[in-house]
């Protein structure tokens, strides 16, 4: 703490000191303050650069007809019209997306689950099987998404070759509308492995006696992991359905490269003159692939900036929605850190 | 906190200033020097074709020793745009996709060349009309035409022998014909296709449908300016002969089929090494033949036409290669002689046109001495010169409403749209409602 | 009620379960052990498979052969006579390297004041910064485009490496998890001690937080290796500055789709981030783990 001046004049020495300590402090305050000031400088101009001011211009942009070789030209509410009445793609680009969201998320945390459960009983060897499980997970999604749309070449890929032996007729994966997507939902599985760890972390570290005790009130090992393992890992499961969310909103890169790939068509310059995205039939056109083709392929930015801000509408609703319920649905063991 | 908010909004009006500050900066308007000068040229070919563009380009250079040519090779149309849009283009581009030229000259992308043609006498009917229409849009033309590309039929005459077929098909029913005897099938895999009318199979640089337009006769717009797919019978008339193709096949049949087959532009392009007897495909497949497979015994004719058209035989899809100077182009004066000695000097395209077997695009050159005579090539220049033949529409939205006009016919071909009237006049609908997106209409 | 019935169930533990359950348990383990073998060769047979295709001879992949005949080893070099995989790499290695070290020297500040500062507003700060990490990408895309043409970065690597100087939401995020754990002791000490508080910061607070370091830098590598969508937008059109994710979906266009080579291409992509892992492998399972226990 402060130490008391010695007063000067011999009057006021009770007030002297306190106005003093009371400066110091203030002094000490503002010292404090212009330091997290200083801490928090690079995100306070990252933020605004690279996120406060994009959001700005892009609401301004999708009031506007923009093709980035001449300035912005004002169109009111045109694009929204377009998109929401006219836009012959956007709803299956809607659709998709929702259809990944709902359907791979969900089967992403079964599977890193079962998975975890799985390697988690085993007795030998737990060190290894984790490994194996993660392996896919580090391969890169472009080469992962390349590898696949190989293997489920429907004439000559390992896989439908497999399956000929086995007297099956595959099916034509990335080459069918129906079964393009199911072909991703199969690439996503194959990369459960570092939601997976997650998972064996939290099952691994369940306190035994909450086992011991379900056991003792007679419960057989289905109810023990509905009862005991569910609850006390919810905040993992939790965890692992936002972040999926999160990316199915996100979806891009295994779309786009399944999409080139599967398609087969190259012209000399390496270039896609004819339209590839969402191959087949638009089965693999999610939002962020429309937008994309709207904005840096077609150059329609002020389009674009209009569907990024519908996406933008429906990632803050969800955003939103899973700050406020998080609390309502997880249970802690322990108050929050 | 309250320092903390408004710290967060002066850097944010700041940000937006200057965003704005820069926004209104303006490319530098193009000047000439008189230096020795390096003109960049950017175009689309690469590896054999680049180089013998390259040959070209290096005559040039020899003979002007004011400038410096270097030649980029690769491009296509994004990084055009991307480059005009940043300021960094280079000084002469090319483009394989003359339908975006809607797109470069209603955006101002590419300058308008008339000035400079005015300037140096050079006349628009130097060109073929339809090289002339599909380089430039309602009237503003920044781009000419810089070798074509013709669409005809290749056919393999080793295989028409072993089934006893005497001579290419002349129209759509004797296609099927020939077809059908010429496909060779183990159990339920096809091992030969006869011809493959599978969309999204091979398809050069033009989306596979608009490709037989000119095969049925069958237009694009009506009189109003408005999308005809659904109002010209001819349309429906070829989607119904090709689906029923496709179903002879078998449409799984032909997906297992386009996976095993090689690249498009590899080696082993499925009609090169005999796996497709007869292909629909650009004039340019006879420089790859060559350089490729020379043994290959094989002939090409025009495309067979609709039966109850059979005046339209010799007729075929053209479009080409355009060439024109960007925005913001840095030696504009320099550019434009480049530009002009590429396009109307006989020399440079006669000797282009035999290295990459393209068509010329001059009268002149057409019939240029320096043309290397090639039995193969010249049912191309045939096909090229016939008063029927006809390129896609040239609209606002550049190449945009093929991508719609593909979508539908895949989904076509799988039997995944239920009544081809309905699903015609919604595409009519679509096509449409894109271009007035765009702020303009169907030219 | 635990500790009541400790005894008890103390002395039920130690008794031997009967025949039948201790019968029923062993299958149960028969069972689990045999499905996730099942399991595990499910997960392996697509790196097989590449493997196998990745030393076959272009027509052979292009057939339903599913063993090489013969092996052909010169794939993977004539991978690298067909394309400039060691300039892809270099441009990821900058890429990465440069993102990475900024992503660390700008956001363990902001992690340190929003984790162990008092101030006003900062719970509020972090909630944006929870919000941002929530938000696509795509929705900020466009202006940021058109802000680095104007800027004329456009065809360089810039774009995507200057961003992490000025903080990441997600390492933020994941600093300030981690330090939350540091005791407050030490911090006290060190200010007893008469440190300034930067010096606690560089010297306490980086000690202490290692493991969340080396997990965020493991993470900003990863995350350099794998990203596509940026440098598809910024590097496209410009070959030499591509890096490894987009000359490999490049590449077979760039040769005219030769599947085995693209998959002995594929291998070698993926060959670094497995090697890193072994090397590391302790790092990886922690700093995942952190994750998914302090988000």
């Amino acid at each position: 703490m402060s130490l008391t001046p010695v007063a000067e004049t011999g009057a006021a020495t009770t007030v002297a000191p306190v106005t003093d300590r009371r400066r110091a402090r203030r002094r000490a305050a503002w010292r404090r303050r212009r330091f997290v000031l200083l801490l928090m400088s690079p995100w306070i101009i990252g933020f605004s650069v690279f996120f406060g001011y994009p959001l700005v211009f892009t609401a301004y942009l999708s009031f506007t007809h923009y093709d980035l070789l001449s300035p912005p030209r004002w169109i009111g509410i045109a694009n929204y019209q377009y998109l929401f009445h006219q836009d012959p793609q956007v709803w299956g680009a809607v659709k998709n997306t929702l259809w990944i969201i709902a359907i791979a998320v969900p089967l992403q945390v079964l599977s890193a689950f079962g998975i975890a459960l799985m390697v988690a009983r085993a007795r030998r060897g737990i060190g290894m099987f984790r490994t194996v499980f993660y392996l896919p997970a580090l391969a890169p999604p472009v080469a992962a998404t390349l590898g696949f749309v190989y293997l489920l070449n429907p004439a000559t890929g390992p896989v439908n070759v497999v399956l000929r032996h086995l007297g099956l007729n595959g099916p034509l994966w990335f080459q069918s509308p129906g079964w393009s997507k199911p072909s991703l939902v199969l690439l996503g599985i194959w990369g459960v492995g570092n939601v997976m760890i997650i998972f064996l972390a939290a099952i691994l570290d369940v306190p035994k006696h909450l086992y011991e005790s379900a056991e003792l009130d007679g419960a057989g090992p289905l109810q023990q992991l509905r009862w005991v393992t569910i609850p006390t890992i919810s905040p993992v499961i939790l965890f692992s359905i936002v972040i999926g969310v999160i990316a199915g909103l996100q979806y891009f890169t295994q779309a786009y490269v399944a999409a080139d790939i599967a398609s087969g068509q190259a012209s000399q310059a390496g270039d896609q003159t004819v339209n590839n995205y969402g191959y087949p039939e638009g089965s693999t056109l999610f939002y962020p692939v429309l937008l994309y083709e709207q904005g840096f392929r077609h150059f329609n930015m002020g389009y674009a900036s209009a569907l990024a801000m519908l996406l933008l509408g429906v990632a803050f609703a969800v955003t939103l929605f899973i700050i406020v319920n998080s609390r309502k649905w997880v249970h802690y063991a322990t108050p929050e850190g | 906190m309250k320092r903390v908010a408004i710290g967060l909004a002066l850097t944010l009006v700041l940000c937006a200033a200057a965003a704005g500050a820069v926004a209104k900066t303006n490319a530098l308007a193009g000047t000439s020097s008189a230096k020795a000068t390096t003109l960049t040229v950017w175009v689309g070919w690469s590896q054999r074709e680049l180089k013998e563009f390259k040959k070209i380009t290096s005559e040039y250079d020899a003979k002007h020793s004011d400038v410096n040519i270097k030649v980029v090779g690769g491009i296509n149309d994004d990084k055009i745009i991307a480059a005009i849009r940043s300021g960094k283009g280079p000084d002469v581009v090319s483009s394989f996709t003359s339908a975006n030229v809607g797109n470069y000259c209603s955006s101002g992308g590419w300058i308008d060349l008339s000035p400079l043609m005015k300037k140096d006498h050079v006349s628009a009917n130097l060109f073929p009309k339809t090289s002339q229409y599909y380089t430039q849009y309602k009237g503003k033309r920044c781009a000419l035409p810089f070798l074509a590309d013709v669409y005809g039929l290749y056919y393999n005459k080793t295989l028409f022998r072993k089934a006893g077929i005497k001579s290419p098909p002349k129209t759509i029913s004797e296609l099927t014909k020939d077809a059908k005897k010429l496909t060779q099938r183990k159990g339920g895999t096809i091992k030969v296709a006869g011809y493959d009318p599978f969309f999204g199979q091979y398809s050069g640089n033009a989306p596979d449908m608009t490709t037989y337009a000119p095969l049925y006769g069958a237009k694009w717009t009506d009189s109003g300016g408005n999308s005809a797919l659904s109002k010209d019978p001819q349309w429906s008339k070829f989607l119904r002969w090709e689906k029923g193709l496709v179903d002879w096949y078998g449409y799984d049949n032909l997906v297992r089929f386009k996976g095993g087959l090689a690249d498009e532009f590899s080696s082993s392009n499925g009609f090169e090494i005999g796996k497709l007897a007869m292909m629909m495909d650009g004039e340019w497949r006879v420089a790859f033949i060559h350089a490729e497979h020379p043994n290959l015994n094989y002939g090409t004719a025009p495309m067979p036409v609709d039966d109850a058209h059979p005046e339209l035989y010799g007729a075929g899809y053209v479009n080409g290669t355009i060439i024109g100077i960007p925005k913001g182009v840095k030696h504009k004066d320099q550019a434009w002689a480049l530009v002009k000695y590429l396009t109307t000097n006989s020399h440079p395209l006669a000797k282009f046109s035999n290295g990459i077997r393209n068509v010329p695009t001059t009268k002149a050159s057409l019939n240029s001495h320096e043309i290397k005579p090639d039995a193969h090539f010249k049912t191309f220049l045939k096909i090229f010169a016939n008063p029927h033949s006809a390129t896609s529409p040239i609209t606002a939205v550049g190449n945009a409403y093929g991508t719609l006009v593909q979508a539908f016919a895949v989904k076509w071909q799988a039997g995944h749209v239920k009544t081809l009237s309905d699903g015609l006049k919604k595409l009519d609908k679509d096509i449409d409602n894109q271009l007035k997106q765009a702020g303009k209409g169907v030219p | 009620m635990s500790s009541a019935s400790v005894p008890v169930a103390r002395e039920l533990v130690r008794r031997k379960p009967p025949a039948s359950v201790r019968r029923r348990r062993f299958l149960l383990g028969v069972a689990n052990h045999s499905l996730l073998i099942v399991t595990a060769a499910l997960f392996i047979a697509p790196f097989v498979f590449i493997a196998l295709t990745a030393l076959m001879t272009n027509d052979q992949a292009l057939s339903s052969h599913l063993w090489p005949h013969p092996f052909r080893w010169q794939n993977f070099i004539d991978v690298f006579h067909r394309s400039p995989l060691w300039r892809w790499t270099l441009n990821t290695l900058i890429y990465s390297g440069l993102a990475t070290l900024g992503l660390l020297i700008s956001s363990i500040p902001v992690a340190y004041a929003l984790s162990r500062m008092r101030w006003r507003g900062r719970n509020a700060v972090f909630m944006v910064v929870l919000i941002a990490l929530m938000l696509p990408p795509q929705v900020s895309v466009i202006p940021l485009y058109v802000m680095w043409a104007k800027l004329n970065l456009v065809g360089t690597l810039w774009p995507l490496i200057i961003p992490n100087w000025l903080g990441d939401a997600f390492s933020i995020f994941l600093l300030r998890q981690f330090m939350l754990t540091i005791p407050q002791e030490y911090l006290d000490a060190a200010r007893v001690d008469g440190c300034g508080e930067f010096r606690i910061l560089t010297t306490v607070v980086l000690r202490l937080a290692k493991p969340g370091i080396a997990a965020v830098a493991l993470f900003s590598i990863l995350y350099t290796f794998n990203d596509f969508f940026l440098p598809l937008l910024y590097t496209i059109d410009a070959p030499n500055k591509w890096v490894v994710s987009i000359g490999l979906e490049q590449f077979r266009s760039l040769h005219q789709v030769q599947w085995n080579l693209t998959m002995a291409a594929t291998l070698l992509v993926m060959a670094p981030v497995i090697v890193l892992f072994f090397l590391a492998q302790k790092a990886f399972v922690e700093g995942v783990t952190l994750t998914g226990v302090k988000g």
